[in-house]
């Protein structure tokens, strides 16, 4: 393969600058808002601490998505695969070296930096299979067999990240994953085959393979509510915070199952129900209103990209997004157990906002060169 | 579909079916908070629960009723409680803030450790207490200090004080703080009426609210006494003020409000001269025993003295273990209220009853009868206490000279059954209810008694004659002996004894009935009981003297010195008893029964005296034990003469007692 430039050139940095998607930008910058808002709420208007850090990291996060935003998507395409191999690889260096926090080994302790390499995964992932699925011709893409590289790509970090364990992301891994194989065009009867196979697979190893106590645990959390002092503790909390809201709320730091901290977690993973108990429905479905227009948008990038790599990066990207926000909210209202996903762009944290923010920036990279097409002049190789 | 798939159109219908399921699931949140919100304003299910995890309700401790004397005089009350607390949370190092209060306090450092544990275990917000019960140069050393002793809190709080001490801590009792056992039997009844089961299921949000207020660290409850007996009385009902708290129960704002307002505990006033209590306890001195003394006329007990008495403010914030153990252990059984829960024969005490028995029996009191200082009676020799007899005898002198061998021959011709009808009319064997606990009926043997008790055997012949000199299996409380003082000084009437004469929802006393007994009677029984104390070789009569007399123009009795010259002197009229502990075998009768110093304190002899004064008028009983005083007349008539004395100068029944003021509680019509 051969790298070549396009027919149009390298375009100049203002041109780019001016095909920026500027309705992404705003909808991003009022997540991050609310976010400083719920922030200044959690601590009694006093800025410095997490309302400031929440700001400013935005604020510098934003700023080198924008620049990554400029550069070439055929960057994108060649880094994909050494990015991939190398989250790989610091996946392995976790599970073999990896800091051991709150019961979980996810971290690389690097000198000063804590580095989570399962998040870089989450783009990397969605890079590599873009990849995969570009350079793959349509009736290759068609064969059983072609199913196997993608299949053993998305397998490899989610079972290391399930090792560690962390439940939550290796199910944003897996369910990217297999989103962008049936956005790449597998054919449905594999994808039933696939589903049915699964279905089979756990069926048999909850029956045969299980031990009781482990089927308790399952059913436990499945079903928090019934252990309400424990694991359903924060679901039974939210539930109430978010019960008790009303239309309009309890208004600007008066939720007092956020402000008396019934509600745990609250500036983390349950934000959306303190969202809820201080600003109502209203909010919270302005807030479900956000990230309802931020996915369209995406997928319309993704939609409009004339490069299969671009449509399905971009496609990633939304998928990662969705499934961050409907599990996060679908969690905090006890549709299902609580797995330690945040909210992007509302939860304090700068991990989950910097993996987003570069998943944005690769989409906001798509659309700015949503012109390269293929086959005109052999894009990209 | 074509072989080459256009894989650009696919994507874009897959688009399509992701952002449809997208919308689906977004949707699908958005339905699930419209759902939350519809069942909250159904059933409010989530705002109540929003409210009960952000409000708690904490009680207000109601001020709990006073007990008065007769008079006024106040004998449990609340007190300044003078106290220093810590909160942990508030000091820069807990365990030298702490260790700095104890020397400034002069603590134990056992007792300095103890409270460090303490503070430590508890939530840092929690306020710890450290020593209470401060003197007030302690308690201001402290307060000078406050500024630089940082998280330290000098709190003037409440508690219940008991002025009297020794004197009244039988009749009056104590209050201590709830054991777990009380507050988990009161949850669980709690938890019964809520139709729950006993035990708490986890997650569920049932609090029983008296369990709680009973857990509050002020809250004292009745433990001994009338404080145990009039509980509800005495405590009133608990306020309660509603506080936000966090979910760490942290206390966030105190004024949401107050749901309910205390209701104070009712004062109680009992018939009891405090004055006098005092001069019975201190006639008793160090002996271990019982003065009761009442008012023949309405039955109100001027004096319940049970000695040694005990401190009950050792019990309010909990006795340490070695002194109540050192109580316990002690022989003189200071913790027993021995006047009304202590049961004793009453051995020739009573002959007043057997006497009367004698009399309503119809033989003739004038009869003489054989006294050799035996009698022999199934193949038994049963003994006079005077070795070589009373010669020839009549019931006057019998009841005088206490002479056991005319009883006994009475008694074969009386029955046991005869006697028990009178004793039990005098007040034997009856459980009066004066809102005490443990208040003992004692024992009057008879054949429905002994049948209850061992259904195979046959009376036993020697039964009846140590019942009738109030020996064997007859037993009287102290309270008993005085009843029956009070009722053949009454001629009759069938007195009842009272305590509490006002609150604590006693009902007015019932008219006293009068006792089938012939007037005649009481005035031989009077005559033989002042034969006894005033006569030439009675039993009491060295105690008989009481060196009073009427001041006949203002009806005071006063010293004989004190009084216009001419004066009716006043005097009293009693009956001693001795009454063996122990059985005495031929072999140590033989040898001369053994006395004084010669056999351990436990073995003597109790000593019993009742009395009644004036005789010209009767109005007050007395009766007196002094276990382990060997003779009625040398060690229970002394202190029966100096409390009766007193009682009769003061003249407590003359004197308006004390009325609470009803103004704030009008009757309710019906």
């Amino acid at each position: 393969m051969t790298f070549s430039s396009p027919s149009t050139g390298t375009r100049r940095l203002a041109d780019k600058w001016k095909r920026l998607h500027w309705g992404i930008i705003t909808v991003l910058c009022w997540l991050a808002a609310i976010g400083v808002v719920m922030h200044l709420s959690v601590a009694g208007d006093a800025w410095n601490g997490q309302p400031l850090s929440h700001g400013t990291r935005f604020a510098v996060v934003l700023a080198v998505a924008l620049m990554l935003a400029m550069i070439d998507l055929r960057f994108w395409l060649a880094i994909a695969y050494p990015l991939y191999a190398f989250s790989l690889l610091l996946l392995v260096a976790v599970d073999l070296i990896g800091a051991v926090h709150m019961g979980a080994q996810r971290w690389l302790d690097i000198g000063p930096l804590s580095l989570q390499p399962s998040e870089i995964m989450k783009i990397a992932l969605v890079l590599a299979l873009a990849r995969y699925y570009h350079q793959l011709d349509a009736r290759n893409s068609s064969r059983a067999i072609s199913l196997i590289p993608p299949l053993l790509m998305i397998a490899a970090p989610t079972a290391l990240v399930m090792k560690q364990p962390d439940l939550g992301t290796s199910l944003l891994l897996a369910g990217a994953g297999f989103g962008l194989m049936f956005l790449a065009g597998i054919r449905w009867r594999y994808i039933v085959i696939g589903a049915l196979i699964a279905g089979a697979a756990g069926f048999w190893a909850y029956e045969f393979k299980l031990q009781d106590y482990q089927r308790d645990r399952i059913a436990t959390f499945l079903d928090p509510e019934a252990d309400p002092l424990g694991a359903g503790y924060h679901v039974a909390q939210s539930k109430i915070a978010i019960g008790s809201a009303g239309l309009l709320g309890q208004g600007y730091q008066k939720g007092s199952q956020s402000q008396l901290d019934f509600l745990p977690e609250k500036h983390t993973d349950f934000i959306f129900t303190m969202i809820t108990e201080e600003f109502g429905l209203a909010g919270a479905f302005i807030v479900l209103g956000l990230f309802a227009a931020l996915l369209t948008m995406t997928m319309m990038v993704a939609v409009r990209a004339r490069t299969l790599f671009g449509r399905l990066a971009s496609g990633g990207v939304a998928i990662t997004l969705a499934l961050y926000v409907f599990i996060n909210t679908a969690m905090v209202i006890g549709l299902v157990p609580v797995v330690g996903i945040p909210l992007p762009l509302l939860s304090f944290g700068g991990t989950a906002m910097l993996t987003i923010m570069m998943g944005m920036a690769l989409v906001l990279s798509v659309h700015v060169h949503r012109d390269y097409s293929p086959g005109s002049s052999g894009f990209l190789w | 579909m074509s072989a080459k798939r256009d894989l650009m159109s696919i994507f874009t219908r897959r688009s399509l079916i992701v952002m449809g399921a997208g919308g689906v699931g977004l949707a699908g949140i958005g339905v699930r908070l419209l759902w939350l919100q519809g069942e909250d304003a159904f059933n409010k299910e989530y705002t109540k629960a929003a409210d009960s995890n952000r409000f708690d309700l904490q009680p207000i401790v109601p001020p709990r009723g006073v007990i008065y004397d007769r008079f006024g005089d106040a004998l449990a009350l609340a007190s300044k409680d003078y106290r220093v607390s810590i909160v942990p949370e508030e000091t820069e190092n807990l365990e030298e803030a702490i260790r700095a209060l104890g020397d400034l306090l002069g603590m134990a450092p056992e007792t300095v450790a103890r409270r460090i544990r303490e503070a430590k275990n508890r939530r840092a917000f929690d306020e710890v207490l450290i020593k209470n019960n401060l003197e007030w140069p302690q308690f201001a050393a402290v307060n000078v200090r406050l500024p630089e002793l940082k998280g330290v809190r000098a709190v003037v709080g409440e508690q219940r004080y008991y002025p009297y001490k020794e004197a009244f801590a039988h009749p009056v009792g104590y209050v201590q703080k709830a054991s777990q056992g009380e507050i988990d039997r009161v949850e669980a009844a709690d938890r019964e009426a809520a139709g729950l089961p006993a035990k708490a299921q986890p997650g569920e949000t049932f609090d029983s609210s008296h369990a709680r207020y009973l857990r509050t660290p002020d809250v004292r409850i009745g433990k001994a006494g009338l404080e145990a007996q009039l509980e509800n009385t005495l405590q009133g009902a608990p306020g309660w003020k509603q506080v936000e708290v966090n979910a760490r129960g942290r206390v966030m704002n105190e004024l949401a409000g107050i749901a309910e307002q205390p209701k104070p505990g009712d004062a109680v006033v009992l018939s009891i001269d405090a004055e006098l209590q005092r001069t019975a306890m201190e006639s008793l001195a160090d002996e271990s025993g019982a003065v009761v003394v009442m008012d023949i006329v309405t039955g109100e007990i001027i004096v319940m003295a049970s000695a040694p008495g005990f401190d009950p403010n050792d019990f309010v914030n909990g006795i340490n273990a070695a002194k109540f153990r050192e109580l316990n252990g002690w022989d003189h059984k200071p913790l027993f209220h021995k006047a009304v829960t202590g049961t004793y024969s009453p051995g020739s005490t009573f002959k007043v009853s057997s006497a009367m028995a004698v009399l309503e029996a119809g033989i003739d009191p004038k009869q003489k009868l054989n006294c050799p200082g035996y009698f022999f009676y199934g193949g038994r020799a049963f003994h006079c206490w005077q070795k070589k007899g009373h010669g020839s005898i009549d019931l006057h002198d019998a009841v005088k000279h206490s002479c056991d061998v005319y009883f006994y021959q009475m008694s074969i011709r009386m029955g046991q059954q005869h006697m028990a009808d009178v004793a039990r009319q005098l007040g034997f064997g009856q459980k009066f209810d004066i809102s005490l606990p443990s208040v003992s009926p004692g024992v009057v043997p008879d054949q429905a008694w002994w049948t209850s008790k061992r259904p195979k055997e046959p009376w036993p012949a020697g039964m009846t004659l140590n019942t009738v000199i109030g020996q064997g299996d007859v037993l009287a409380s102290p309270l008993q002996l005085c009843v029956m003082a009070a009722r053949i000084a009454a001629r009759g009437r069938a007195v009842i004894p009272r305590l509490v004469i006002e609150g604590g929802k006693i009902p007015p006393p019932a008219p006293a009935t009068l006792l089938p007994f012939p007037a005649a009677h009481f005035d031989y029984l009077h005559a033989a009981m002042f034969g006894v104390c005033n006569e030439p070789g009675g039993t009491a009569t060295r105690w008989g003297e009481l060196n009073l007399a009427r001041d006949m123009s203002t009806g005071r009795v006063l010293d004989v010195k004190d009084a216009p010259p001419g004066s009716p002197r006043v005097r009293m009229a009693g009956k001693t008893g001795s009454a063996q502990v122990r059985s005495i075998s031929a072999a140590e009768r033989a040898g001369g029964v053994r006395m004084g110093e010669s056999i351990a304190w436990v073995l003597r002899d109790n000593a019993l005296f009742v009395c009644f004064a004036p005789t010209d008028a009767p109005r007050y009983a007395c009766a007196v034990v002094v276990e382990h005083g060997e003779h009625g007349a040398s060690a229970a008539a002394p202190v029966a003469h100096d409390v009766m004395r007193a009682t009769l100068m003061r003249d407590p029944a003359s004197r308006t007692a004390m009325k609470l003021a009803r103004a704030d509680k009008p009757e309710k019509p019906g």
